[in-house]
């Protein structure tokens, strides 16, 4: 058997490795456009801040690869999907599957900004080169602006505000992290972040404009007119899948690639696809959506691996969850956090620095922001994930969530795997 | 493979694992400066719940095919080939807590990085065990997998 995977990050490495767990003499080759081998692209603002080094990003030792028989070739931008033939071609080579996986993930969304185009010092913000040309421009005295106050902008202007000058934040939404966190939450969050990181935020507001000097940018000009020094500007205001490669061979593409929500196969049968640059089915309202996250990439890149080596591994359900830190405030958030309708009650509980929202949808646990109070955040999430009755269970699940949560016999099977010790 | 087990009919909320644990994972080692003086503190990899009339001490349960190491966004959490041990390597960690956020038993905690139990690195009877004075801490390779 011939297998060829598209992309080196999560979905990517999982579905090569499982795979290989089912398949021991098949030939697996992996196609990564990145010039190193696969590694930790959300590292990357820990690269920036220089918290981690280059060598602690790759995901697996160089030797791995030899040792699980797993071809990775670095640097091939795969240029075309020939379903007829089935072969893939990349640079001047055609190289022949008898199962594919493509596993893209996501490319950065440019807002249009006029007079940005082509300029040396505005970047996107989703891969080590992106963080390495940022690292070699930035120094003491940039005064930096990024656009967009989500996810993946917000850990850049975190990163940048280590090295720089100053750090402006533009973002459109009337909150900073507007996909994670509602307007109460987003309000301290946003305090924290001007007094620990000396971040400027501008809400409700776009970029209209960018000045420049030749092809270097000097300022830009927000939709409310105010006029911001700019040494270096970032665009992150989000990414779409990356499913171009998938439309052009004629599969089946909606934003993201179709793909079977259990066994991850495309529209057609010897072509599979996982992680960001797919469209999941969010197992907890049913909605079709792209979950660019990291432990759904590695869900979905397992079961892809394993129905195409012939075994019999699905996804069992999507979800959202997602944990990050800026400047030592953790925030973790699982679930539908934007539910809205009467369906859905929800439990705030505030206590000095911390902020805990649970999201119920009757007696099921459907969603949970938790800011500072993520201790053993888990048991929430598998409490979501099995769709638990919370009226049934015996303990308090509004303060740190333990054992005694469940019922004697959960708790057996959690402590001793059921066995009579 | 051996791991620890709680049982929570013997536990008498004592928190000796905890002490015990800090002071294995300390850099003295000693119980005094461990527990109080040495900073950063060590964090207890091991954690009591409940009360004086019903308690049990949780820690990491090595799963089978662990969640957390499929979660872990850097790398830096693997299982041990060998022993079956899951490890998280301190130098890759960047602290993002995604491991703590899909651990169903609640067995990873926050250090700088994330801090779980290491089954003390495999030489022998964990100290937690050891130090246990009811016996409600067993290490055993009887127990069920998890998954």
């Amino acid at each position: 058997m011939k297998y060829i995977v598209i992309g080196g990050s999560a979905a990517g490495l999982a579905c090569a490795e499982q795979i290989r767990r089912e398949d021991k003499t098949g030939e697996i080759t992996v196609f990564t456009k990145e010039s190193i081998m696969p590694y930790s692209r959300p590292s990357i603002s820990y690269y920036l801040k220089g918290t981690v080094k280059e060598s602690d990003m790759l995901l697996r030792r160089n030797s791995y690869y030899g040792a699980e028989d797993i071809k990775i070739i670095t640097a091939a931008q795969v240029k075309a999907i020939d379903r007829k033939n089935k072969c893939v071609k990349a640079g001047r080579k055609s190289y022949p599957y008898d199962k594919l996986c493509i596993c893209t993930g996501s490319k950065p969304f440019v807002p249009p900004v006029k007079n940005a185009a082509g300029k040396v010092n505005a970047f996107t913000f989703l891969d080590l080169e992106n963080a390495k040309q940022i690292k070699a421009k930035a120094g003491k005295n940039t005064r930096a602006v990024v656009i967009g106050a989500g996810l993946i902008g917000m850990k850049a202007a975190e990163g940048l505000s280590k090295i720089c000058k100053s750090v402006d934040v533009v973002e459109l939404a009337p909150r900073v992290l507007p996909s994670i966190l509602d307007e109460k939450s987003a309000k301290s969050v946003k305090k924290f972040l001007e007094t620990e990181g000396h971040i400027s935020f501008h809400l409700e507001q776009t970029v209209a404009e960018a000045k420049s000097k030749g092809d270097v940018i000097t300022s830009v000009v927000l939709s409310s007119g105010k006029e911001l020094p700019c040494d270096l500007l970032i665009l992150a205001v989000g990414v779409r899948p990356e499913s171009g490669l998938a439309e052009k061979a004629g599969l089946e593409v909606n934003r993201g690639i179709i793909i079977d929500p259990a066994t991850m196969r495309t529209s057609d049968e010897n072509i599979y696809a996982a992680g960001d640059c797919t469209v999941s089915v969010d197992m907890l309202d049913g909605s079709r959506k792209v979950i660019a996250l990291w432990p759904n990439a590695v869900n979905q890149g397992i079961a892809a691996g394993s129905q195409m080596a012939g075994g019999g591994k699905t996804v069992a359900g999507s979800y959202s969850v997602n944990a990050i830190d800026f400047y030592g405030l953790r925030i973790c958030t699982c679930g539908l956090i934007n539910a809205k309708g009467s369906r859905y009650t929800d439990k705030i509980i505030n206590s000095g620095g911390s902020y805990k929202r649970l999201i119920f949808e009757g007696n099921k646990l459907v969603g949970y922001v938790l800011i500072n109070s993520s201790e053993n955040a888990g048991i929430y999430t598998s409490l979501i994930e099995t769709g638990a009755d919370i009226s049934a269970l015996p303990g308090d699940i509004y303060g740190t969530p333990g054992p005694f949560v469940f019922a004697k016999a959960e708790r057996d099977i959690r402590m001793k795997g059921a066995l009579a010790l | 493979m051996k791991k620890v087990y709680a049982i929570e009919e013997l536990c008498l909320n004592c928190r000796l694992c905890e002490v015990y644990c800090k002071t294995a994972h300390s850099r003295s080692k000693d119980v005094v400066k461990a527990n109080k003086y040495e900073d950063p503190a060590p964090v207890s990899r091991v954690t009591v719940y409940g009360d004086n009339f019903l308690s049990a001490a949780l820690n990491c349960r090595h799963c089978d095919d662990p969640r957390c190491v499929k979660a872990c966004i850097t790398g830096a959490m693997t299982k041990d080939k060998k022993t079956g041990i899951v490890y998280v390597n301190e130098d890759k960690c960047i602290g993002c807590m995604t491991c703590l956020a899909v651990c169903p038993y609640g067995c990873i905690k926050t250090g700088k990085t994330a801090v779980k139990c290491d089954l003390c690195r495999n030489e022998g009877e964990p100290a937690c065990v050891k130090n246990c004075p009811n016996h409600a801490l067993v290490y055993t390779d009887k127990g069920g997998e998890s998954k």
